[in-house]
């Protein structure tokens, strides 16, 4: 068995997303699970016989019975028969239902699986693009939706058709004009389930929606509790909470007043249908139409007739619902997943990281270049930094590095070969990010350390590693050490510590390339320093790319790029770009501005 | 964090204690007439239901087999005349019980959301948001589904079964026996069964959230598994959970596959024996054709009412389990409140006076160690210093969202936990780093800070606070919509918006705390304005950041470790050459690095200039 597949046979997406219908793609999603199906609905026809059979043979029993015929052992096979019916379906129906829910949940889990890693593999492009909550709804309550449909609506409209299409053939062969005579309402039920279930549903939306106001309102209330503290606001916000709590009260009313008509309503015209044939049926016994045991199969019979078509608007609109469900899952499907192992350049010594940019154009959109013929070349084991404005396209320099994008125009080499000729799968594993306030996941500290790190750490790695990054110490003063949780349901580590994290993260992966986000923001002195020097020992040996803020992390690089507007405006070493005039100067002069306004001001305070 | 708050909490094995029962029934007494109503129409219903099978076999017996038709009519008359009163007994039923479940819904939200509003702050920096948010959404509806269903399928069920065993009591005592004996079977596995079964559908939900939260953080999180490519690892882990979910849940299907045919094979062996049994009485004569027809569909009616209360047995435990949440939550006292004989006041204009504060939270260490300061009438005072070292808790305490643990605080010459907390906070008025703002327009947050103000006395206060212009410059102006917390504007605009807000409140003592983040330099210089406004003639506290603020402050109190280090103005303190000189001087290259930047938005620079 494949480990990464799983204990299933694989989706075929191409067969699945290709059908014209999407009843047939829904078909197809069902895939390995068709003969299961098939089982269910042969075993739900098999309940229906068994119990259409029961009703038949009670009357003939009865009509035995009354001639005075059944005595002794004939009575008891007879009752030990009806038993043997009644055990039959129950079993047959066991099956069924067993069946469809195995098919249910296994094609539901499968699909799970699947939209799970598609999500993961779909391109960077498309996840700036898409809303977190949106995704996760899809994957979540619009799967649970088809689930409800493979285990109630796939298997229901068979339940229904073969209930009614057995039931009517048993009663039609007791009598041919009794069994059409019992189906005069199935038109008119049909169209008011359908009508009616349509506007429930509505209504239900309706009710639906107001509560995930409510819940934004509570929300909002909650997480602003200093602000209606602040300013005694509690009797507003009470107001202000009652009146959607008022309006959710209101829809719940309407709601309820169309549930409480739709039922009694299909009651009436149900049972003027089961009324008048009970009696067309008693009125046929007197005249001796049929006997008195077909009239007690026929009694029995006719629920199974009339009751199933209540339910089929039902089963429409909650099969129309799966389809708009799985419309939504499957615009996610369609989106193209990045390739990870095509292109499948892979030097075996591994790469040594001279990197050069020729001519690069990028955009994100059509006619908006972020990046603007961008061309330099550095060394294996050089440091770049990139220094510019927000917006100025250093990030998306970096993001090409390991092919989040792909170049619009212009080429990338590494060592000499077309990035787009390595694999991202390869290339990723070469490159190492660090960025300024990096996610991490809601699992152990250790977990997050070796996140990544594709193979077996031992503890004292992980610890090296950590004394490097200088956070060993910050973890040891945790309770639980290595194993505390990060998160909600752990410690909130500062935005410094997450970037040490990091740090001793891609210490472990040891890359060949790696791109910094060098931002010390909001941390003390102290913590400054042993970012720094965490970071140097890290940049070791290796070519680096780092988004510089600050001139401390420039005046060592190899290389300095200074970005206006996606353009390189200057390009040089530290000496050079010092010399001539310009921004890199600007940003230099500044510190000795700053020393000067500073003693201005210590003797302005000395002299009062 | 504790496993008070676990989301799916399972192990609530709740013995169904008669005090959170009784209480909940309690909710019911001002509805006690719709209860009566609807309880007496569920005993109607569930009467008609079983004289149906009487009807039938009278119609059998008397009609039929008697061939006598003028019997038969007025049978089927009556028959008629059932299910019209049945079906009218049904609608007044479902309409009134869906109606009643609304309105406890209702109720239950309105009582918590009462009880939330006057909880301290405390409060609420220690209970998860998700927590609270599932007691008024998800707990209110399980304990008004109990109420209502639970209590109308309970009735039905068990009036349903009397009625039935009454009328085959009637019918052949002896045949009852045998009927007897197997509801007796019935009920008892069906208990077993759905209580299984309902371990299980909950079991598979806690999995299910599991599984959500591990999706959520991978699409959260995708820019990290894609540069770590741990996309295979995730996968792997993914299934576990999925595998997980699916375990459960396909438990629970299964059993729910395996539980109906279950009773209805011991309902099959009773039909067996009352088939033959019933036979030879028929042949025997003792009992017509129409009794035996009429004990068949009763067995094979009973098993509704019998699943119906194992379902509503099974999902009980759940709703009380809520129910003490909800109670536990309701019963909740705010842990700062209003104290007896209060001193009325109209305003807090005066001194405002520590002395000797000490103040902890929870049973922690001390953040405030023994602090006395005096701070007269109208001075400004700058909080600074670093981090954690306790600005904020002295911010607070000033507000009362917390009160001391030791000491005194005095506003206008009297301890103020003798005022009213409302009275407190109307004339404080607060701007938050991180302002808050509600959703909804530009204007009804500003009229946030005084709810009767006209619309004229708001953009006064908007142009004091120097956020007219930004406001005009947005698309609908004062009627821009902000997005849910305000998320549609900058964090300028919003700390704007907010000293606006507290402008038109017009406090008597105004607290701020001077946001870190970057701000361009036109809209910090618009809040320093407006700023300025807020603070002239009133004591204020602000905790500062920006340089020009600390240096216009009367006083500046350098705190650190829960205690002042050094106090007095900008020159006094930068002569010292002490703490303040050091964070001072820190500050001030910041600042100026930012200034110098040549990467800075050069656009709000020049509308600057």
């Amino acid at each position: 068995m494949n480990e990464t597949k799983g204990p299933y046979i694989p989706l075929d997406m191409p067969e699945v997303l290709g059908s014209k219908n999407k009843l047939l793609s829904l078909w197809h999603l069902m895939r390995g699970y068709h003969f299961h199906y098939l089982v269910s609905t042969i075993f739900l026809s098999l309940a229906a016989f068994a119990r259409t059979g029961m009703y038949i043979y009670l009357g003939n029993f009865i009509d035995r019975m009354m001639v005075g015929k059944l005595v002794g052992q004939e009575l008891t096979l007879g009752a030990l028969t009806f038993g043997a019916l009644i055990a039959l379906q129950a079993l047959s129906s066991f099956m069924s239902s067993w069946m469809a829910n195995f098919t249910a949940e296994n094609s539901t889990r499968r699909l799970r699986d699947h939209l799970f890693d598609h999500i993961q593999r779909l391109s960077y492009s498309y996840h700036s693009e898409s809303k977190t909550g949106d995704l996760l709804d899809r994957a979540t309550s619009d799967v649970d939706t088809l689930r409800r449909f493979f285990a109630d609506q796939a298997i229901g409209v068979g339940r229904i058709v073969m209930i009614f299409i057995i039931s009517f053939i048993a009663i039609a062969r007791i009598n041919l004009r009794l069994a059409l005579v019992s189906i005069i309402i199935f038109p008119i039920v049909l169209v008011i389930s359908l009508i009616f279930f349509k506007r429930l549903s509505k209504a239900y939306e309706a009710y639906q929606a107001q509560g995930a106001i409510l819940s934004t309102d509570l929300q909002e209330n909650l997480s602003g509790v200093r602000v209606v503290k602040a300013f005694a606001r509690q009797e507003y916000e009470i107001e202000k909470f009652d009146k959607e709590n008022r309006e959710k009260l209101r829809l719940g009313k309407k709601f309820n007043w169309m549930h409480a008509l739709f039922w009694p309503l299909s009651d009436i015209i149900c049972s003027a249908q089961s009324v008048g044939s009970n009696f067309y049926a008693a009125m046929m016994v007197l005249n001796g139409g049929i006997t008195l045991g077909d009239f007690i199969s026929f009694h029995g019979l006719l629920g199974w007739l009339i009751w199933p078509i209540r339910n089929l608007g039902r089963l429409i609109i909650d099969t129309s619902r799966a389809l708009v469900s799985y419309g939504r899952i499957a615009v996610v499907l369609q989106a193209p997943e990045e390739d990870m192992t095509g292109c499948t350049y892979q030097p075996e010594e591994g790469i040594r990281g001279q990197i050069c940019f020729d001519k690069v154009s990028f955009a994100y959109e059509k006619d908006q270049l972020v990046l603007d013929d961008v061309s330099f070349s550095c060394q294996a084991g050089m440091v770049v930094a990139l220094l510019g404005s927000t917006g100025s396209g250093k990030t998306s320099l970096v993001n090409l590095l390991p092919r989040f994008y792909d170049v619009t125009s212009g080429q990338i080499l590494l060592d000499g070969v077309n990035l787009n000729a390595y694999s991202r799968d390869f290339l990723r594993s070469q490159i190492g990010v660090v960025e300024q306030e990096p996610f991490l996941f809601s699992c152990s500290i250790r977990d997050n350390i070796t996140y990544g790190v594709h193979r077996e750490v031992s503890q004292e790695e992980i610890e090296n590693a950590a004394r490097e990054a200088a956070i060993h110490d910050v973890i040891l003063s945790f309770k639980n050490g290595y194993d505390t949780l990060v998160g909600e349901r752990g410690v909130t580590l500062s935005g410094g510590q997450k970037q040490r994290l990091a740090i001793a993260r891609t210490l472990l992966i040891n890359p060949r390339i790696l791109i910094l986000d060098d931002s010390t923001s909001s941390v003390d002195m102290e913590t400054e320093v042993q970012i720094r020097a965490a970071l140097e020992s890290l940049m070791t040996d290796r070519t680096t790319f780092i988004i510089a803020h600050r001139i401390q992390s420039i005046m060592n690089a190899d290389l300095i790029l200074v970005f206006d507007k996606g353009k390189i405006v200057q390009m040089g070493g530290h000496e050079e770009l010092l010399s001539q005039p310009g921004i890199y100067k600007d940003i230099y002069d500044i510190q000795a501005r700053i020393d000067s306004a500073l003693k201005e001001e210590i003797d302005r305070v000395e002299s009062i | 964090m504790s496993n008070q708050y676990n989301e799916e909490e399972l192990d609530d094995v709740v013995d169904l204690k008669s005090g959170v029962i009784g209480r909940l029934f309690k909710s019911l007494k001002p509805y006690w007439l719709l209860i009566l109503i609807s309880v007496l129409g569920i005993a109607l219903v569930s009467f008609l239901d079983a004289y149906y099978t009487v009807l039938s076999k009278r119609i059998i017996d008397e009609g039929i087999v008697a061939k006598n038709l003028p019997v038969m009519i007025s049978l089927f008359r009556s028959y008629i005349l059932v299910i019209l009163a049945q079906v009218a007994g049904f609608f007044i039923m479902i309409y009134i019980i869906g109606l009643l479940g609304e309105q406890l819904r209702y109720d239950f939200r309105k009582k918590l959301f009462h009880r939330l509003q006057t909880l301290s702050l405390s409060y609420f920096s220690k209970t998860p948001l998700g927590w609270i948010m599932s007691r008024v959404t998800s707990d209110t509806e399980k304990m008004a589904d109990l109420l209502t269903w639970g209590v109308l399928d309970t009735v039905w069920a068990v009036t349903n079964i009397c009625f039935a065993v009454y009328f085959m009591l009637k019918l052949s005592p002896r045949l009852t026996m045998i009927v007897a004996v197997s509801l007796v079977v019935m009920i008892f596995v069906s208990f077993k069964f759905r209580v299984k079964i309902y371990h299980h559908y909950r079991l598979s939900r806690r999995a299910n959230s599991k599984m959500t939260a591990s999706l959520n953080e991978n699409i959260t999180g995708v820019r990290v598994v894609k540069a770590l490519r741990r996309e295979a690892q995730n996968l792997l882990d993914f299934k576990i959970l999925s595998t997980d979910m699916y375990q459960e849940s396909y438990r629970a299907v299964f059993l729910s596959a395996i539980y109906l045919p279950t009773i209805q094979t011991i309902s099959a062996i009773s039909l067996v024996l009352i088939l033959w049994r019933g036979g030879l009485q028929v042949a025997g004569g003792a009992i017509s054709v129409g009794v035996l027809q009429a004990f068949v569909s009763y067995i094979m009616m009973i098993l509704w009412p019998i699943q119906d209360l194992a379902r509503v047995y099974a999902e009980m435990q759940n709703a009380v389990a809520s129910s003490e949440r909800v109670f536990s939550l309701l019963d909740m006292q705010p842990e700062i409140r209003n104290r007896e004989n209060l001193l009325p006041v109209d305003s807090l204009v005066g001194d405002v006076e520590f002395e000797n504060v000490s103040f902890h939270y929870e049973d922690d260490e001390p953040v405030i160690k023994n602090l006395s300061f005096h701070i007269p009438q109208g001075k400004n005072v700058a909080l600074v210093g670093t981090t954690g070292g306790g600005k904020t808790t002295i911010v607070n305490l000033l507000c009362r969202f917390y009160e001391p643990s030791q000491g005194v605080i005095r506003i206008a010459g009297h301890d103020y936990t003798r005022y009213s907390l409302e009275d407190i906070q109307s004339r404080i008025g607060v701007v938050l780093q991180v302002p808050h703002l509600f959703s909804g327009s530009v204007r009804d947050n500003l009229r946030y800070g005084r709810l009767n103000a006209t619309d004229e006395q708001i953009e006064h206060a908007a142009k004091l606070a120097g956020a007219h212009e930004f406001i005009m410059g947005l698309e609908k102006a004062y009627d821009q919509d902000v997005g849910e917390g305000g998320n549609l504007l900058s964090v300028g605009q919003k700390q704007l918006i907010s000293i606006a807000r507290a402008l038109l409140a017009e406090p008597d003592i105004f607290i701020m705390d001077e946001a870190t983040s970057s701000v361009d330099t036109l809209t910090e210089a618009l809040i320093q304005k407006g700023m300025h406004n807020l603070m002239s003639g009133r004591t204020s506290f602000i905790i500062a950041h920006r340089l020009s603020t600390i240096k216009s402050a009367d006083i500046i109190m350098v705190i650190d470790d829960g205690q002042i280090i050094e106090q007095g103005n900008h020159e006094s303190l930068m002569r010292k050459k002490g703490h303040y000189y050091n964070l001072y001087t820190k500050q001030f290259r910041q600042d100026l690095e930012s200034k110098y930047d040549p990467f800075a938005d050069k656009e709000s620079e020049a509308l600057a200039a």
